[in-house]
């Protein structure tokens, strides 16, 4: 073991604060540091996983307080299975925008870094902390990074998709306080596992008000209907790397935090199957919407939430096939999207508006990353034998088990929505002609974002050809998640404490 | 239209929370065991801090004041990256009118006043009400006046950035030095000494006159990008 | 005597409260300058820090502070947990509005109005 859970929030911390003054010293430190701590997380948490994986859920305690008094981390199959994705994706993005448009001067790259390297931070501490208000206070972490970098470009949409992204934020970070504040003033106390362990004692009444404040208060991160007004324009807006990481990182966080209220928290009767509602109208809106799009950015966009939709329905059904589905979802979710953003980034990188018109017959000029969208359009839509396939077999499974044939059916219909609008895309870059008028001037991307690109379409192929390399870890973070008195007893007996 | 359907979706709002609230009832402890029972009594009995909050804060959710000071961090920065500047412009204020003389000669009288009045806030932050971020703030608030009634009035801004960096490396130094001294991340390893004292408390003071300086250089920094924002 | 005045002000604090987060919700959801916007952001979380206080209030408490001589009062003391929170959500609350305000010099910049109505360039 290299280290300890808390080392992958408090070195990125001491990064942060340490890259201005070293800043000063040699410019190019400021994108070389980020890439070192981020492989760092990357590295401590796969390892922390194995080792969690053999050995049971690591507790760690903070300040010397043992829980329900002091704030823990928990790094459980489910949360270090998460983690360690999304660090993996965090090192991916470094890798991708080491020199990307605005960022290779000195000014905007400081910022552009730091803000990165917190965005992954903070995502990072929602998924591991055993306290509401420590996730609170993380969710605030990720929502000014986020803010900062949706208005990283200096044109005029920037600042006002930035806008919209932090009203947004800000009504929801306070619907989160007022549900802290009810819960805290009936059960005492703030800690997670204390919280479920007291649940039935609270008021009924209460508890729903407080489920709902919760809900409106996290889904906002995660994405789910109506909530989700501010994602397509800050996800056009914000730079393409910083869009696959909103994608593949922080919504993730956002749906952990939201499945965790519902599942192991509150033991409210009708919650499960509220997620599987809103995750279906998420999923039919959003993909029906994205049919629409004209800007690649944007469709991108639409597709990503409508698969968080369809990662809500697959909680939703409530067994523990669900729970696999969803999270393999998820897994692919996060690999195939940065691949689809950062080709996509790439395509329009000239364009002004970024319309997918402007695409025509670039599949002749800029093989490469042609090659890597249509990948990344293939496994998304669930064509075997890539990746996206058997995580769709798996909630159509899930359904099945539970009789839910309508389901079914409507997972069915929107895959096919799914398929048209991108096929559409791919289409136009490989069989429509190239003429100067309407098509942009290619941009062959850098060595580094091919790299960055190569890895994430080897892993979908990976995947794709050998699910059985990750439905191990899978079905251990499912159960973790099912296993709520587990939870409770592991961080109330301190399970398995590190010490040094 | 719109503002019909905000007007009705706030009272419906208003009515739930009301209701919640005014069954909650005010000023009863409504729960048989909560954690509040077990701070009051270990910040006497362990840490010798006699501001209960500051325990709490510094101490008990020590790593939640660790992301608070990240999140100004950020914000700092984030202002000086949303109000980018081309190019560097010296001494270029944007001043509506110059201030009068009564501000001038007052500021010059109150800034020293006001300097200590924060500085002691933040040095005294276990021992009465107060603390880093409110004495942090009004450190920053009288410079916030000197910039205000003189136009010539400067703060090295490399200094400041100094200032902030190293309060917060330390911050997060002191929390590694708990973890690696065979304890736990933030644990106070420093001898507590008696309540009341000024040294007392373990790394409690230091971290919190830390998060004071932090807090100060960060506000006055903020200030600054604010008011060299020039059309 | 003593009953009465509690209740007025068990009535007061939570309605005040309350009262402030829905005028800051109804000026930061309706209004149409930016500027007003984020004022309201700013009282809902004025509003929200009030409750949360409030929520901690032991009757005749009071403040957490062992103070050299009364070292055991701590039976008559109010809840400090609430606090401690409030503080960090005033610091959270205040970086939030300090990005939107530079968000707000920025659109000003560009545009040089402050009306949503003549900003809308995305749709909101």
């Amino acid at each position: 073991m290299v280290g300890s859970p808390v080392l992958l929030i408090a070195i990125p911390l001491l990064a942060a604060f340490l890259i201005p003054l070293l800043g000063m010293i040699w410019k190019e430190l400021v994108r070389i540091i980020p890439g070192l701590v981020l492989a760092y997380m990357m590295v401590l948490s796969a390892s922390l996983l194995y080792y969690v994986l053999e050995n049971g859920p690591i507790i760690e305690i903070l300040a010397g307080w043992r829980p329900p008094l002091g704030i823990n981390l928990v790094f459980s199959p489910l949360t270090g299975f998460l983690t360690t994705i999304m660090t993996f994706l965090g090192f991916i993005v470094w890798l991708f925008s080491y020199r990307f448009k605005r960022n290779v001067e000195f000014e905007p790259a400081k910022k552009y870094f730091i803000f990165l390297m917190m965005l992954i931070a903070g995502a990072v501490g929602i998924v591991l902390t055993g306290d509401i208000f420590n996730q609170f206070v993380f969710i605030e972490i990720v929502g000014i990074s986020a803010y900062a970098l949706t208005a990283f470009y200096t044109g005029r949409n920037a600042a006002e998709a930035s806008f919209k992204y932090l009203l947004m934020g800000s009504l929801s970070a306070s619907a989160l306080l007022i549900a802290i504040a009810i819960i805290y003033s009936q059960l005492g106390t703030l800690n997670m596992a204390d919280i479920a362990n007291n649940i039935h004692l609270m008021d009924p009444n209460f508890k729903v008000i407080a489920l709902i404040l919760f809900i409106v208060g996290i889904g906002i991160e995660a994405e789910i209907f109506p909530l989700n007004g501010w994602a397509p324009d800050a996800y056009t807006e914000a730079p393409g790397p910083i869009g696959a990481a909103f994608a593949g990182i922080v919504v993730k966080a956002g749906v952990y935090a939201m499945v965790r209220m519902v599942f192991t928290l509150f033991d409210v009767s009708g919650a499960t199957e509220f997620l599987l509602i809103i995750g279906l109208v998420t999923l039919i809106i959003a993909e029906t919407t994205a049919l629409r799009q004209e800007k690649l950015k944007r469709m991108l966009a639409y597709s990503s939430i409508g698969q968080m939709g369809l990662v809500f329905v697959a909680f939703g059904i409530g067994t523990v096939e669900g729970i696999f589905a969803a999270l393999f979802l998820m897994l692919n979710h996060a690999i195939i999207k940065p691949l689809l953003f950062f080709s996509g980034s790439y395509l329009v990188f000239n364009s002004k508006d970024k319309k997918i018109k402007e695409m025509n017959g670039l599949g002749k000029y800029m093989p490469m990353t042609a090659a890597f969208f249509a990948l990344g359009s293939f496994a998304i839509v669930g064509l075997p034998p890539f990746a996206g396939f058997w995580s769709k077999l798996s909630i159509l499974t899930a359904a099945a088990n539970e009789g839910m044939l309508l389901i079914i059916a409507l997972i069915l219909m929107v895959s096919v929505v799914e398929i048209v609008y991108y096929f559409r895309v791919v289409n136009r870059i490989y069989f429509f002609k190239f003429d100067k008028a309407s098509t942009v001037i290619p941009h062959k991307p850098r060595i580094n974002a091919v790299f960055a690109m190569a890895v994430l379409g080897i892993l979908i192929l990976l995947i794709g050809f050998y699910p059985d390399a990750v439905t191990g870890v899978l079905h251990k973070a499912s159960d973790d998640l099912m296993n709520t008195q587990q939870y409770i007893k592991n961080v109330l007996s301190l399970g398995q404490t590190l010490t040094n | 239209m719109k503002k019909f359907i905000v007007i009705i979706t706030l009272a419906t709002l208003g009515f739930y929370l009301g209701e919640t609230f005014y069954e909650l009832g005010f000023g009863n402890a409504r729960f048989e065991h909560g954690v509040k029972d077990a701070y009051l009594e270990k910040t006497v009995s362990e840490l010798h801090v006699a501001n209960t909050i500051t325990s709490i804060i510094v101490n008990f959710r020590g790593f939640d004041t660790l992301g608070e000071v990240t999140v100004l961090f950020l914000a700092a920065t984030a202002l000086g990256g949303i109000l980018y500047k081309k190019k560097h412009h010296a001494g270029d204020r944007s001043v509506l009118f110059p201030a009068s003389r009564i501000v001038m000669s007052g500021s010059k009288l109150l800034f020293p006043a006001v300097i200590l009045l924060g500085v002691y806030i933040f040095v005294h932050g276990h021992l009465s009400p107060g603390g880093g971020f409110q004495g942090g703030t009004i450190v920053a608030t009288g410079f916030l006046l000197m910039l205000l009634a003189y136009d010539d009035f400067t703060v090295s801004h490399h200094v400041l950035s100094y200032v902030e960096s190293f309060a917060g490396i330390f911050f997060v130094l002191f929390g590694l030095a708990g973890f690696y001294n065979g304890g736990t991340f933030l644990e106070n390893f420093m001898p507590v000494g008696t309540m009341n004292d000024l040294f007392s408390g373990g790394i409690i003071p230091i971290i919190y006159i830390l998060v004071g300086f932090k807090v100060a250089a960060e506000l006055t920094g903020l200030i600054y990008t604010v008011l060299h924002e020039k059309d | 005597m003593d009953d009465k005045i509690f209740e007025i002000m068990q009535f007061g604090v939570y309605t005040a409260s309350i009262l402030l987060i829905l005028i800051g919700l109804y000026a930061a959801l309706t209004k149409k300058s930016l500027i007003k916007i984020v004022i309201g952001l700013s009282i809902v979380d004025a509003g929200i820090h009030l409750l949360l206080v409030a929520i901690g209030y032991i009757n005749l408490g009071t403040a957490p502070i062992f103070s050299p001589g009364y070292e055991d009062t701590a039976s008559k003391m109010v809840d400090p947990v609430p606090q401690a929170l409030v503080l960090t959500a005033i610091v959270i609350g205040f970086a939030v509005t300090a990005v939107a305000l530079s968000l707000v010099i920025r659109l000003y910049r560009h545009h040089h109005t402050l009306e949503i109505d003549e900003i809308k360039n995305l749709k909101w």
